[in-house]
C-alpha cells in the first residue's frame, strides 16, 4: 500500500513537470532551424554534439538544468570536441535580438525529448 | 515636270530627318549619336541602380514591416567591421543579362503587389515559403553567387574560425555544396512551414 502510494505520488508529479516543459514546439523549432543548430545536432541521434535526447537525460532530475543550458547558448563558451580539441560554441540569435523567452522556450523543448 | 524635284525632297521634319545632311557632317552625327547613347544608357544605368538601393527595396510596406525589420537585426545590416549587404547585394544578380531577368521578375512582384496578392502582411506572410524557395533554387542554380560575391571557402581562416564549421566548409567545397545549402534564413525569419533537410530523420521533430 505504500509503496502504491510513492508510486501515485510520483506519477502526478512527473506529470506536473512534464506540464511545466510543455514548451512551445513549433516555436523551439523554428528558432533551432533559424540558428543552424541542427547542423550539430540531431533530436536523438548524436552528430558533431551530442543529440538533444542525450542532453535532456544528462540534466533529467538535475537543479538548474535550464538556466545552464541557456547560459550555455548564450555564453558562446568553451567546448571540448570529440578529438579533445576546442572551440566556442555558437551564440544563439533571436529575433528581435536577446529573447530570453524564445531561449528559454527551446530549452525547456530541449529538456523535455523523450526516447 | 518642273515640280517633280522639289516634291521628291519633300517638305517638313519629316524630310529634313531623311534628307542627307549638308549641314553636319558624318563625324559630327556619330559623335552626336554616341553621346546620346551614353545619356540614355547612364540615365537606364541610373534607374537600375536607383532600385537596386535600401530605401528603393523597404520602400513598400509589406517589406518594411517584415523582411527589412528582421534583416536589421542581422549581422549582415550591422557588424564589427561595417560592411553592410544591402538587399540587392544578396538578391540582385551582379552581371547585365541576369540582372536584367530579375528586374524583370521583380517587376512581376511587383504586379503582386499592385493585384493585391501579397499587398498586407497577412497575405505577404502566407506567400512567403513560396517566395523563399524561388530564392533558395535561384541561388542554389548559380552556387549562391551572390554570396561569393563577399564570401568565400578559400579565405576562411582555419584558426580565425572555429573548426567544426571550418572543417565542414572545407568538405563542402569538396562536395561542391552551397552556401545556401546550409545558410537559409541568413538575413531572415525562416517562414512557416519551412522544413529543415537536416531534420532528415523527419519523426525526430
Ligand atoms: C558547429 C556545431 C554546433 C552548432 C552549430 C551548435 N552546436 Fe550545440 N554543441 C556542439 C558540440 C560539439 C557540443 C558538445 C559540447 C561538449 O560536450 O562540451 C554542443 C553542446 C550543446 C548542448 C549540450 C550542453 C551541455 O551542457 O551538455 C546543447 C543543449 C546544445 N549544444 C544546443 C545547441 C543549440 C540550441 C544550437 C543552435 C543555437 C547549437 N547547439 C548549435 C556543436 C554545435
Ligand atoms: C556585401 C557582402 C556580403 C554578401 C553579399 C553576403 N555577406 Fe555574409 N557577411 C558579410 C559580412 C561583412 C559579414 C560579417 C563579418 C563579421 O563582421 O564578422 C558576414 C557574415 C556572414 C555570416 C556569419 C554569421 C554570424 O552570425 O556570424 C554568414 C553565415 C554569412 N555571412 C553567410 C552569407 C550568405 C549565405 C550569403 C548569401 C546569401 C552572404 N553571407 C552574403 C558580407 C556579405
Ligand atoms: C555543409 C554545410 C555548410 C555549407 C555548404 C556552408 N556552411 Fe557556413 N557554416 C556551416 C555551419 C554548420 C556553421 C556553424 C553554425 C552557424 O554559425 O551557422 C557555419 C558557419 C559559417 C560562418 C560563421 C563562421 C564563424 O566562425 O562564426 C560563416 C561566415 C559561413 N558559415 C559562411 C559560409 C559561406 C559564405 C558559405 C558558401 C561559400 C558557406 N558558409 C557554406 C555550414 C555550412
Ligand atoms: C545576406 C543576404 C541577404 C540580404 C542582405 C537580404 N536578403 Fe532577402 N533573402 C535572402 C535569402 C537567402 C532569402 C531566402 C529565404 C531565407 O533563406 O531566408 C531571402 C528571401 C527574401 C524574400 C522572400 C520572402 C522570405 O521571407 O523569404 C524577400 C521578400 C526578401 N528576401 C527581401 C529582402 C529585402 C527587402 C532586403 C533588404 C532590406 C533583403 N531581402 C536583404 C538573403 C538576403
Amino acid at each position: 500500500m505504500k509503496h502504491r502510494q510513492t508510486l501515485l505520488i510520483a506519477a502526478v508529479a512527473a506529470s506536473f513537470s512534464a506540464a511545466a516543459l510543455a514548451a512551445d514546439v513549433e516555436a523551439a523549432k523554428g528558432l533551432a532551424e533559424q540558428n543552424n543548430c541542427l547542423q550539430c545536432h540531431g533530436i536523438k541521434k548524436d552528430k558533431d554534439g551530442p543529440s538533444f535526447l542525450k542532453t535532456a537525460e544528462k540534466y533529467r532530475g538535475k537543479a538548474n538544468s535550464e538556466d545552464e543550458l541557456v547560459k550555455h547558448l548564450n555564453s558562446g563558451k568553451e567546448i571540448k570536441l570529440a578529438d579533445g580539441s576546442k572551440e566556442k560554441h555558437k551564440v544563439i540569435k533571436t529575433i528581435p535580438p536577446n529573447d530570453a523567452a524564445q531561449v528559454k522556450n527551446l530549452v525547456q523543448y530541449i529538456l523535455s525529448v523523450q526516447p | 515636270m518642273s515640280n517633280s524635284g522639289s516634291n521628291r525632297g519633300g517638305t517638313g521634319w519629316w524630310a529634313a530627318l531623311r534628307r542627307p545632311s549638308a549641314k553636319y557632317s558624318l563625324i559630327a552625327l556619330l559623335t552626336a549619336g554616341f553621346a546620346g547613347g551614353i545619356i540614355f544608357w547612364g540615365a537606364f544605368n541610373t534607374g537600375m541602380e536607383a532600385t537596386n538601393t535600401l530605401e528603393f527595396c523597404v520602400g513598400c510596406h509589406e517589406m518594411r514591416d517584415t523582411v527589412f525589420e528582421e534583416y536589421k537585426y542581422s549581422i549582415h545590416y550591422s557588424n564589427r567591421t561595417g560592411v553592410r549587404a544591402v538587399c540587392s547585394d544578396c538578391h540582385v544578380p551582379k552581371d547585365w543579362t541576369h540582372k536584367l531577368i530579375r528586374k524583370v521578375k521583380a517587376s512581376g512582384e511587383i504586379w503582386g503587389k499592385l493585384t493585391g496578392s501579397i499587398a498586407t502582411k497577412e497575405k505577404f506572410e502566407a506567400k512567403r515559403l513560396q517566395l523563399a524557395t524561388n530564392e533558395w533554387e535561384r541561388m542554389k542554380a548559380r552556387d549562391s553567387i551572390e554570396c561569393r560575391n563577399c564570401h568565400s571557402f578559400d579565405a576562411m581562416s582555419p584558426e580565425k574560425q572555429q573548426q567544426t564549421p571550418y572543417k565542414k566548409h572545407m568538405q563542402a567545397k569538396l562536395e561542391g555544396a552551397s552556401c545556401i545549402d546550409c545558410h537559409k534564413g541568413i538575413a531572415h525569419k525562416l517562414p512557416k512551414g519551412y522544413k529543415d533537410p537536416n531534420a532528415k530523420d523527419a519523426e525526430e521533430w
